[in-house]
Order: C-alpha cells, then sequence, then structure tokens
C-alpha cells in the first residue's frame, strides 16, 4: 500500500493507493501545525490493522515556504568571491553578503588567489555581529571548488559552532546570483526544517508506521526523508507539481494537457506534454528571486473561487484579495463560485443566495441574474485561457542554442483541460471549449494532488565536464575535482563515468536502477583547438533516472 | 508609445555548427561566452530580454542576395538562423518593445557581398544587410548607418551598399595591407551616387583603445550626427582584442565597452572575434553591459590592467591625419563628380574580381549602374566564376532598387525577359526591391521560381 498526502495552504489531501486502486480517501483542514494535518490526514485513511501493510509515504509540505514568507529563521551571512564581471555594486545591494577577493574563470582555473587577512577579517566582522550560519559562494565554483572548501576550512579551524554551506555543492548550474540565493536560503532553512522531520520521525514511530517515508520536490520528483536535509529548499512548491503528476497519473499515458488548479484566491496553471509533466526553463521563483531549484513550469493567477468581485460602470472586476467564503456559503461578497452556483453549474452552497449575490453585484447595470453570472464566468475563463495560450507561446519562445533544437521544436496544441482541486469542475469545461479541446473529468479529482504524491519516483540527475586539455573532471552533484588517468579517454568513458555515479546515487535514494533505463539528456563534445591543433575535448554529459510517475489510475471520463 | 528600457539578446551559439571541425568558426566559438554569460546571470538580469532566433525565410536573403545557383544551395539552417536573430531583434527595436539588440550569433556574414557563390572569409550570407533591406521595405526605414568594428574590412557589406546613398558604410580594421581581404583603403568611397556613403578607416596594426575611440569621437560621431540615420547598426567583430590569433590590434574589452557606449547602436551583430578563451567571454559581456546601460568597469580579462597598452607617438599622429583627411573628403561628399572613365553611355562600370578564400573559388564581375537623373538607378552584374577547373555558370543579376522610378523598373523588367533568351547567361536573376519581389532563371533547365515579400 502508498499513502500520498499534500499539505496545501487550506486544505490537507491524503490517499491510500493499493495495486492501482484508490482505497481511502481523506480531505482535513490545514492546522497551524503541520504535523497536525499530516497526522491527521493519516489517521483518516490508515487504519491500525492496514498500518503494517504501508511500504511507502510520500508527502509534499509548505514548510519551506512557511519558513521563508513568515521569515522564521536566524540570520545568514554569505562570503562571496565575485572577482571580475558585473559590477560589485550589484552585490553590495545585498546586505548580507560580504565580499571576499579571489576567481576562478570559466575552466575553472584559479585566475586570482585567496586573501586569508581579507576572509579573517570578514569573519570577525561577521563574529561580532553574532551571525553563526554562513554560506561561502564563488563565480565558478562548479568548474572548481576550491576557493569555497579553503573558506569553508578556515571557518571550521575559527568558528567550529558555525554553520557553513557551500555554494557549489547546493548550486551545481552555472549562474552565481541564483547559486547566491539558493545557498541563502538552504543556510536559512536548514535547521528549523531538521526539527520538522524529527517531528514528522516521531509522529510516524508513535503511530508504529515504519514505511519508507519520502518527501516530494517542486520537479515532481521524490527523495527519502532524512536525505531531503541536503537540499530543503527543493521541497517548495511541491503543491502544484503534486496535482500535476495527479493529472498525469489520471489520465491517458501521451496526452497533451493543461492542469488547472482553481483554489480560494489563486489559480495555478501545469503543462503536460506528449505524458511529460513541462520542467520550468529557469528555476524556481522564491521571494522575487530566482534559484537554481529545479520546478515544474507552474503560472500561479490572482483569480480563484473566493476572489472578490466587484463593478465599476460596465465592467465587472475580479479583485485579487478574498473577503472570506463565496456568499451562497455564507461569505460576505459575490465571488465567482457564486456565479457557477447561480448558473446550476456547481452543488456547493445555498442557491437562493448565489442568485441573491449575482443580483446585489448587478444591480447597478440591470440586467438579469444570469446575464451577470454568465458574464462573471466568460470574464474567469477569458483571464485564465490567455495565461494558458501565454505558457505555450513560452515554451515555444524558450531559447535554443543548436541548430537542430530550433528546427526540431514542433508547436504543440492540448488535448484536454484536467480541472482539479475545489473550484475547478464549473470552469474547466468552458475552458476547454475555449482552447478547442477536451474536458476531463476526473475519477477523484479533488484528491488528483494526494495521488500524485503517492505515486511519484525520484527525480535524480549527475552532470559531468571531462577536459582533457587540463586531464581533470568534475562530476558536478559531487563537487570533487577529480584527475583523467586513462590516456584514452573519450565520449563513451565519460558517459560511463556519468552513469556509475548515477547508479551510485540512485540506490542512495532507494531506486534499483538499471544502467539501460537511463537517461542522456546532454551529450556534447567539443574539440578545444589552439592554433590548428586539437588540444583536448570538453564533454558535457547530463543523465538522469527515467521520468514518470509509478502508475496510473484507471483513465478518466 | 513608451519606451522600452530593456536590451534584446539573441544568443545562439550553434553548438551543432562548423565550417570545419579546425577551423575558426567552429562550434567551441562561443562556449567560453556562453559560460561567462550564464555563470553571471545575465540573462536574469531585469534590463535584459532574451529571445529565441526564428529562421530568416528565402526571400529575406533573396530581396538582398543573388545567391548562384539558389538560396537553399548557398545557405544552411545555421545562416537562416542568424540572419533570423538580426530581423527578429530589428522587429523587437521598431516596435518598441526593445530600447537597443545584440544578435550574439554565428555564423558571420560581413564578407558575403551581392553575389554569392560560395564562403569566403566565413561567410555566406550577410545578416546586417539582410536585416536592413528587411527594416526598409518592412518598416519604411529609409536612412540607415552601419558601422563595422570588425579586424577585418567589411569588404562584403561595403560592396551590397557600395551604390546607395541612403546606406552609410563605415568600416574600421587592421590596414588591408597587413590582413585580409586586403582592401578598405581611404579612397575606396563609394559609387558615383554615394560618394563618401563608404568611409574606410585602416589602422596600423598594435593600435589601441586610444586609437579606436580617437576615431570614434572625432570622426564617426560627427559624421552620424549630419548623416542623421533612423537606425545604427554596429557590426560586431570582436578579433581588434590584443590577443586575437588573427588580428593584430591592441583593443581591449573596456576599449569595446566604451565604443559601444559611445555609438549607440540599435542592434550589434557579432561578426568575427576567434581569441575563443581570451577575449569572446570579456568583450561580449562588455558589450551587453554597455548596451544594457550598466555598469561594465568590472568586466576584465585576466592578464589586463588599466595603462597595459599605451599608443606608440606615431600611431597617434598617423589617426590624427586620416580622421582629417576623410573628415574633409565627407565635407566635399555632394560636390565631388564621378570619375569619368568609368562612364560610357548611361552605364557607369566597374569591374571586380573576387577570391572565395573558403570554398576556392574565382569570381569575375562587370557591374553596371544604369545612370538616372530620377533615380539610384538599376545595377546590372555580370558574373562568371571558376571553381578549381571547373566553371560554377555565368550569371546576369539585376537588381532595382527601392527608390526606383518607373523608367528604370521597365528597363530592367525588359532586360531580364530579354537576357532569358540569350544562351550565354546559365542564371539570370531580376531583384525588384521597390516592388519587392525576385525572379531567377535557370537556362538549363528552362525553369523560373520567384519570391516575395
Amino acid at each position: 500500500m502508498f499513502v500520498g498526502i499534500d499539505v496545501g495552504g487550506t486544505y490537507t489531501d491524503a490517499v491510500l493507493l493499493e495495486n492501482e486502486q484508490v482505497l481511502a480517501t481523506a480531505k482535513v483542514p490545514t492546522r497551524e501545525n503541520l504535523i497536525d494535518s499530516l497526522t491527521e490526514a493519516l489517521d483518516t485513511i490508515v487504519r491500525d490493522e492496514d498500518k503494517e501493510k504501508v511500504k511507502r509515504i510520500v508527502f509534499s509540505t509548505t514548510i519551506i515556504t512557511n519558513l521563508i514568507a513568515e521569515r522564521k529563521y536566524e540570520d545568514v551571512d554569505l562570503l562571496i568571491i565575485p572577482g571580475p564581471g558585473l559590477s560589485h555594486d550589484f552585490y553590495k545591494k545585498m546586505p548580507y553578503a560580504h565580499i571576499i577577493p579571489g576567481a576562478i574563470d570559466y575552466r575553472g582555473r584559479e585566475i586570482l588567489s585567496l586573501n586569508e587577512q581579507e576572509i579573517d577579517t570578514v569573519l570577525r566582522e561577521i563574529a561580532l555581529k553574532g551571525s553563526k550560519k554562513v554560506g561561502v559562494v564563488g563565480k565558478f565554483s562548479p568548474r572548481n571548488a576550491s576557493h569555497e572548501n579553503k573558506v569553508a576550512e578556515i571557518i571550521k579551524n575559527k568558528y567550529p559552532q558555525w554553520q557553513v554551506e557551500l555554494g557549489a555543492k547546493i548550486g551545481n548550474q552555472l549562474n552565481f546570483p541564483r547559486r547566491m540565493v539558493t545557498t541563502y536560503l538552504t543556510c536559512a532553512t536548514r535547521e528549523p526544517y531538521h526539527y520538522f522531520i524529527e517531528s514528522v520521525r516521531q509522529a510516524l514511530d508513535s503511530r508504529e508506521i515504519y514505511a519508507e517515508v519520502f518527501i516530494l520536490k517542486a520537479d515532481g520528483g521524490t527523495v527519502p526523508l532524512q536525505r531531503s536535509e541536503e537540499f530543503p529548499v527543493e521541497t517548495i512548491f511541491s503543491g502544484p507539481a503534486a496535482s500535476t503528476l495527479g493529472v498525469q497519473a489520471l489520465t491517458g499515458p501521451d496526452e497533451t494537457a493543461v492542469v488547472v488548479d482553481i483554489g480560494g484566491t489563486t489559480t495555478d496553471l501545469a503543462l503536460i506534454l506528449s505524458g511529460q509533466p513541462l520542467l520550468s526553463a529557469r528555476g524556481a521563483r522564491v521571494m522575487e528571486q530566482l534559484t537554481q531549484v529545479r520546478t515544474l513550469a507552474v503560472k500561479s493567477v490572482a483569480i480563484g473561487g473566493d476572489s472578490v468581485l466587484s463593478c465599476t460602470g460596465n465592467d465587472i472586476n475580479i479583485h485579487s484579495q478574498r473577503a472570506g467564503q463565496a456568499y451562497c456559503l455564507g461569505g460576505p461578497a459575490p465571488t465567482p463560485t457564486d456565479a457557477l452556483r447561480a448558473l446550476g453549474l456547481t452543488e456547493l452552497g445555498d442557491g437562493e443566495k448565489a442568485i441573491k449575490a449575482m443580483a446585489l453585484l448587478g444591480q447597478e447595470l440591470n440586467i438579469t441574474v444570469e446575464d451577470i453570472a454568465e458574464q462573471v464566468i466568460n470574464k474567469v475563463v477569458d483571464n485564465i485561457t490567455s495565461e494558458i495560450k501565454k505558457m505555450f507561446k513560452e515554451w515555444e519562445q524558450e531559447p535554443a542554442y543548436r541548430v537542430w533544437e530550433i528546427l526540431h521544436k514542433h508547436v504543440v496544441k492540448p488535448t484536454i483541460v484536467a480541472g482539479v482541486g475545489g473550484g475547478a469542475a464549473g470552469f474547466s469545461a468552458r475552458i476547454a471549449e475555449k482552447l478547442g479541446c477536451r474536458s476531463a473529468t476526473l475519477r477523484y479529482a479533488s484528491v488528483a494532488n494526494a495521488i500524485g504524491a503517492a505515486l511519484a519516483r525520484p527525480t535524480l540527475q549527475i552532470n559531468l565536464r571531462a577536459d582533457t586539455e587540463q586531464g581533470c573532471y568534475i562530476i558536478q552533484e559531487e563537487g570533487r575535482r577529480e584527475k583523467i588517468s586513462n590516456r584514452k579517454f573519450n565520449e563513451n568513458k565519460a558517459l560511463e563515468l556519468a552513469k556509475n555515479s548515477l547508479v551510485k546515487l540512485a540506490s542512495e535514494y532507494g531506486l534499483d536502477l538499471a544502467a539501460d533505463e537511463i537517461e542522456v539528456i546532454r551529450q556534447e563534445v567539443f574539440n578545444m583547438v589552439r592554433g590548428w591543433n586539437t588540444t583536448g575535448r570538453l564533454y558535457d554529459i547530463t543523465v538522469q533516472t527515467p521520468r514518470g510517475i509509478n502508475a496510473r489510475i484507471g483513465v478518466g471520463e | 508609445m513608451i519606451k522600452s528600457k530593456k536590451t534584446g539578446l539573441i544568443f545562439f551559439p550553434a553548438f551543432d555548427w562548423a565550417i570545419t571541425p579546425t577551423h575558426p568558426e567552429r562550434e567551441e566559438r562561443l562556449l567560453y561566452t556562453r559560460d561567462q554569460i550564464f555563470e553571471e546571470g545575465i540573462m536574469d538580469l531585469p534590463q535584459i530580454e532574451e529571445y529565441k532566433p526564428p529562421l530568416a525565410n528565402i526571400h529575406d536573403i533573396a530581396r538582398l542576395h543573388f545567391c548562384v545557383p539558389t538560396v537553399e544551395k548557398q545557405t544552411t539552417e545555421a545562416h537562416l538562423i542568424a540572419a533570423g536573430a538580426a530581423i527578429l531583434l530589428s522587429d523587437k527595436i521598431v516596435s518598441g518593445e526593445i530600447k537597443n539588440g545584440f544578435a550574439l550569433v554565428r555564423p558571420p556574414g560581413h564578407h558575403a557581398m551581392k553575389v554569392v557563390r560560395g564562403n569566403r572569409g566565413f561567410c555566406n550570407i550577410n545578416n546586417e544587410a539582410i536585416m536592413v533591406d528587411h527594416l526598409r521595405s518592412r518598416h519604411g526605414k529609409k536612412k540607415i548607418a552601419i558601422i563595422d568594428t570588425d579586424v577585418h574590412h567589411g569588404d562584403g557589406t561595403q560592396d551590397i551598399f557600395w551604390h546607395d546613398p541612403d546606406v552609410l558604410f563605415v568600416s574600421f580594421h587592421q590596414d588591408g595591407r597587413t590582413l585580409y581581404p586586403g582592401t578598405g583603403y581611404t579612397y575606396e568611397l563609394g559609387g558615383p551616387g554615394a560618394y563618401a556613403r563608404t568611409i574606410n578607416i585602416p589602422l596600423q596594426p598594435g593600435a589601441t583603445d586610444e586609437s579606436f575611440l580617437y576615431v570614434m569621437d572625432n570622426l564617426i560621431l560627427p559624421i552620424l550626427n549630419d548623416f542623421k540615420p533612423d537606425f545604427i547598426v554596429n557590426s560586431a567583430g570582436q578579433d581588434n582584442h590584443y590577443t586575437d590569433p588573427l588580428g593584430s590590434m591592441r583593443i581591449t574589452a573596456q576599449g569595446y565597452a566604451r565604443l559601444t557606449e559611445k555609438l549607440r547602436p540599435d542592434l550589434a551583430v557579432l561578426e568575427g572575434g576567434y581569441a575563443i578563451e581570451t577575449a569572446l567571454p570579456y568583450v561580449n559581456m562588455a558589450i551587453i553591459l554597455a548596451l544594457a546601460g550598466l555598469d561594465y568597469s568590472g568586466v576584465r580579462e585576466p592578464d589586463y590592467w588599466p595603462g597595459r597598452f599605451k599608443e606608440r607617438a606615431g600611431v597617434a599622429a598617423g589617426v590624427e591625419r586620416l580622421v582629417d583627411e576623410l573628415l574633409q573628403r565627407w565635407e566635399r561628399r555632394d560636390r565631388v563628380s564621378p570619375d569619368a572613365k568609368r562612364i560610357s553611355g548611361n552605364y557607369y562600370t566597374r569591374n571586380k574580381r573576387i577570391f572565395y578564400d573558403t570554398d576556392y573559388i574565382e569570381e569575375d564581375q562587370i557591374e553596371q549602374l544604369r545612370l538616372c537623373d530620377n533615380c539610384p538607378g538599376y545595377l546590372v552584374i555580370d558574373s562568371d566564376a571558376k571553381h578549381g577547373c571547373g566553371r560554377s555558370g555565368r550569371a546576369l543579376c539585376i537588381s532595382v532598387p527601392h527608390a526606383a522610378c518607373g523608367r528604370c523598373r521597365g528597363e530592367a523588367a525588359e532586360l531580364y525577359g530579354r537576357s532569358r533568351q540569350d544562351s550565354q547567361y546559365d542564371y539570370i536573376y531580376l531583384q525588384d526591391k521597390h516592388d519587392d519581389i525576385f525572379y531567377g532563371y535557370s537556362t538549363d533547365s528552362d525553369h523560373e521560381w520567384s519570391s516575395e515579400g
């Protein structure tokens, strides 16, 4: 038996699955204390006699989002090594960043050495402030982390009680500003996240549930509970990922689907292109800043079932805030949910009240209740549809750096619109009609998110870069620069190294990975020519575990 | 219209395209530039908007070039993408979506001439020139200035706009006696109706930022101020850099950035630059920051320090004389009569021999301009080429300019029709920019094709 739990902002949803069947579902309000919500949902779906049969629990959590939004963390300082390039004024705007001299170039060569005295001065400043959490981030550190390592060593000797995080480990892709942000967030959240994980462990122990426990990440992959402490930020935005995987599990294998999750005040949109959830070309955006956290491409639109409506002149306004529940459910103001109810497109709430809400809204316009409700729904549908079209357009317009990528990217059109979440039912048919595709009525739509969590798999990647001219290679996830000893090193050897690393990493994540299942998503060879002679080769290789879900739950409709 | 504050960027390194594996124009060329701009997070800056390049269509090329035998035979997809990138950015600039742009693309184009028989100087088609003709046909832009800052003379662009009074072409480069393609002297000043709309500034090997910026301040900016272009293009070659393996100049990333800041081009398009590790990551970054109005003072090469390169006294004096001479020619630009020896009847003739170094093709051209009192006149090029021991076909190329008068258009069309009966030509082309239509005809197969905008 598998358990999936999605702890959302308003509700916590849970499912119990066995052999591709849904055995039990639960929906409970999310409490202040996330552990309470988790255990309440768990207690609802897992009966005492089934406890031993639960093999796997996957849950998504808003803990990181909450920690960051409520700034529930201690001060963090970053020691950054930007070297030449973008003006240092750019970094001085961040009060927590301390610049130290040193530089590494794009091939991992040192071009300016560290200055221990300057490091000392900065460390003393930080110590004086009383901070104990520091990140060390160098430009081009994924190509050579020796500067970061050296600074960490100095800190360890002088201030052994400090928590130190290294940029190369946390943000191994090329993007120094995003690496800084990601390292900062990791540094800030690691300790409180650790306590959260401990409480989860205790809560499960006290219930005598000893299943393997995984956490869902923003890219829709799972990570074992303990290992999630290495990169806690990766667990941000896992709710939309859960819903998207849920739709993937509830629809056909090759569908191109739009996932529409209409909540109280926001609508989350995600895309599944030919059966695979679309990943964002950029990293997750946290507090307006881009990070190196891999995430599904999710767009949040500020419209929901509880959005407050008003009229000015002949125009209907949809406000981004919520005044409470819909009028038909006892709330204070007319909302899109009331419009649905007034037209009989939903069963929620009191029909009389919904009609009254529409009458209130339309009183100045002197038109019928049906007309005003129709206008409200059109407006909501228009807004959401145009955002969906924009998402497809943005996907088509993602930059490409190779000729074949430009030639082989085909325009795709959605085949189905899948509504999940409370408010979606009435709107998704209209959205589908507007996009010229089918509307999928999914069984279990209201707990699709929990189903997605239950069926998620690990998403692991290994990035290898070998530079035969310098005679070294680096596996960016491991961070060590290794010598190439074999004179006959070639593309196949590089690929083999990357695959072996992935198999090893996968086994640590509880995944039995066969070499032939591995997906090679990048395999590039560059001849390095100096003068007119080939002096070496650069190999850039990325391999990953196969994307997908563990099972499908009977197809919808 | 609210003008956007953003700089548009198309980065297209064509990581899967090369002339040959060890050629300077190979996959690796923009690899370290990618590393640098990605690591710096340039694409995330609020002042930058990155776009994906489309393919230019066949007519975009045929509107400008005479590709023998056809556009399809002379271009690969990579060429169409590079040209498409320049076109897309020019559209975004005209619409106000971005304030300026940089097409950081390969393959380059500034050695490609009006007639294209093959690859010369690493170029097949001229990205900037194609974009310029697109601007004129589609957006009604009339006056355009192209400033070529590549170390090599931009002989292709010069050839294309030689007779065009509405396109100012200025090239600074290392003296042609010391470097490919061996042209670009001060006496090359344009055709009879476009005198001094071509300006060449050959600089001595070893010239530094000081000379570069002196020419900018004292020659190019005053000329631009007189010419008043609607659109400024920078053919941004980066091989003037002090580490370039092909050129011998001593320009730095800071020098390129200051030049860009002074010139304020609407659109910069990458041309040459083959110090792929020691120059390109820094020069490209400096140009992007300068275009975006950001502080570029922190961009420097690992072996650079301020004051490293001092101009030699002789060079500085030579540059001053050069600038004076060219300024005088510019002042007299509308009072110079064409060379009478080249005029016979209604035609102005020049003979050209063109060598395609990459493909080893020798081409002979007789270029005749129909002199007309009412318009710039149409151009007829009789081109014959030898490729090794074989011939690659004789072509008659007729080009009617945007501002052509009715009589010239009629004559050109008649000439095209008549020449189709003439068996001495293998290919006959009519390019009518006024009506934005192109015809090609192969005598051998008696087949005509056409394209229109």
